[in-house]
């Protein structure tokens, strides 16, 4: 019933590849033999109705279902053709390829210094001068760095919800991963706040191949070169952004975009 | 506008009797709240009143007597902070390893509910219980005598549960999604425990040692027989040797007023008492000021 996952299209190499994926919680089984490929410097949209399993399919793209009991992922998710699942990978390893930006920002009460530098400190570098090139580096690419410059050890729970939000995605940047997932990162901040971390997507795309679950429509018609829609634990349709927002192959999904439900 | 709100903002029927009692509630719950201030106030208030003349150099700093009159409590004091350090070294690390196991790493299990049980059975054993079992495993089987560190031992274990209870809680107050922020960079188990959870679980750690640390400063069923009820001669009282015998103040206070032949009784056991309760509340402050100088350090607030 699905159709041939989203070929590779124009030619485009594919990053990251899910086959035949289940996921259970317990005996509830949330993803139902989910397909994709996700394309190399793309951003790749995830949308579709609450409940619906985007964020569970995210979070396994990375191994996160790892730290929650009861929770089991089947099937294959390759990087770069190697499973991530496989018996003899660290997990430690694919995070660190792979990183995450979750839904509500979440720095550590620690400086806004400490929090870009944590990932590098925890990868073993202690170079205080290679830190403070890291932090400056991360910060700039996240497009906060004018603002903060100035207070790099004040702490970063002074910061406003957006800024606090670009902080966590300078803190993933920091450890220099190839894939960042990104749950929801605009769904607790304002428009202005929301457009910045936009803006700041269209920026990461040159260098990063990016997932982003969204509950915005629109959002995800602005930010997205693909989108895949999800419905009841199904992945209904993948395809490229505009083809999915104007000639989507699938009833239920024109049913959505449409807003025929929730 | 205000037209249709009219009925509702005249009151009903029972509206006043239910105002009558919601002030009743009120001034009885106050009072409550000011029965406990006053009662400590004035606790304190009597033990100034008793033991100010106690108080003196001498009598803070001098060995106590057997027999005469104008013995102090300088041993006892030192005692107090001593026993209070070499417990804390022992119970705090074991208490914080078992705590991390039981929220970090057990999941649901048999033997994390044996564990809990464990715990939660040894922290209801009276203190005396644990007192005489000192005295047989420490004190006899051990060899120890009566001494600090057989004291310290039976304190440990007898404040070990109540810790790794407070470092457990610590550790579940701190919100998962910095286990998860850190994880989702990369970081092993340890090192998100080590650098993100523990240092946003020092603050309720510092109070739940400062609150334990005042009932190891007034224990004493659990020391008479294995800390004692003496102290050594002359400069030997204030050494750091652990297995001399170190009576507490606390442990004093009660052998002043049931044991020793010493005619000024009450007076001895009134300044000790007055200067227990000052010795606790000093330490109080202080442990509640470092904690929060400690934990702002950590988390970034106080630079």
């Amino acid at each position: 019933m699905i159709q041939t996952p989203n070929p590779s299209v124009n030619g485009l190499a594919d990053k990251m590849k899910i086959t035949d994926m289940d996921i259970f919680y317990g005996s509830f089984q949330a993803i139902k033999h989910a397909d994709m490929n996700v394309p190399e410097k793309r951003v790749m949209a995830l949308i579709g109705p609450s409940g619906c399993g985007k964020s569970t399919f995210l979070r396994a793209l990375n191994r996160m279902h790892d730290l929650t009991p009861g929770a089991r992922v089947t099937g294959s998710v390759t990087l770069d053709g190697h499973d991530i699942y496989a018996p003899h990978v660290d997990p430690v390893t694919v995070r660190h390829r792979i990183g995450m930006v979750f839904q509500r920002p979440n720095p550590f009460p620690k400086s806004i210094y400490e929090n870009v530098v944590y990932g590098p400190k925890i990868h073993g570098e202690k170079n205080r001068k290679k830190l403070d090139a890291i932090c400056e580096q991360s910060l700039r690419a996240a497009a906060l760095w004018d603002e903060v410059k100035d207070r790099l050890n004040r702490s970063a729970l002074d910061l406003s919800g957006g800024q606090q939000q670009r902080l966590c995605i300078a803190r993933v940047l920091a450890v220099e991963p190839e894939v960042i997932l990104m749950d929801e990162p605009a769904s607790a901040l304002d428009p202005i706040a929301t457009s910045k971390i936009e803006d700041l997507i269209g920026e990461l795309k040159k260098d990063y191949t990016v997932v982003i679950v969204t509950h915005s429509m629109q959002q995800a018609a602005r930010i997205s070169d693909f989108t895949t829609f999800f419905l009841l634990g199904e992945l209904i349709e993948v395809g490229t952004t505009s083809d999915i927002f104007t000639r989507p192959k699938d009833k239920r999904t024109e049913d959505y975009i449409t807003g025929r439900y929730g | 506008m205000a037209t249709p709100a009219q009925p509702a903002l005249r009151s009903s029927g029972n509206a006043s009797a239910r105002r009558q009692f919601d002030r009743i509630a009120t001034v009885l719950l106050w009072s409550a709240a000011l029965f406990i201030v006053a009662l400590l106030a004035l606790f304190i208030g009597y033990l100034f009143y008793l033991g100010w003349s106690a108080i003196s150099w001498h009598f803070l700093t001098g060995l106590p007597s057997e027999m005469e009159a104008g013995g102090g409590v300088g041993p006892q004091i030192y005692n107090s902070f001593y026993i209070l350090f070499l417990t804390l070294a022992m119970t705090v690390p074991i208490a914080l390893a078992a705590g991390i196991y039981v929220q970090e790493y057990a999941a649901t299990g048999r033997f994390r509910d044996a564990v809990q049980f464990s715990a939660e059975s040894l922290a209801t054993v009276p203190s005396i219980v644990m007192g005489l079992f000192g005295l047989l495993v420490f004190v006899q089987t051990l060899h120890m005598g009566f001494s600090a560190l057989a004291g310290a031992f039976t304190l440990t274990l007898l404040n070990l549960p109540a810790l790794m209870r407070v470092s457990q809680e610590a550790l579940a107050g701190v919100p998962n999604t910095y286990r998860e922020a850190s994880m989702g960079l990369g970081a092993t188990k340890w090192q998100t425990i080590v650098r993100a959870v523990l240092p946003s679980a020092i603050g309720p750690m510092i109070t739940g040692i400062v609150l334990i640390s005042g009932r190891i400063f007034g224990e004493t069923a659990a020391l008479i027989y294995t800390a004692g009820t003496s102290v050594a001669y002359g400069k030997a009282a204030f050494s750091f040797n652990p297995m001399r015998p170190a009576e507490t103040l606390a442990v004093h206070l009660w052998y002043a007023h049931t044991e020793a032949l010493i005619p000024d009784v009450t007076k001895i056991g009134n300044g000790s008492a007055l200067v227990l309760l000052i010795m606790v509340l000093i330490f109080n402050v202080v442990a509640r000021v470092v904690g929060r100088q400690l934990s702002l350090r950590l988390t970034g607030k106080g630079t």
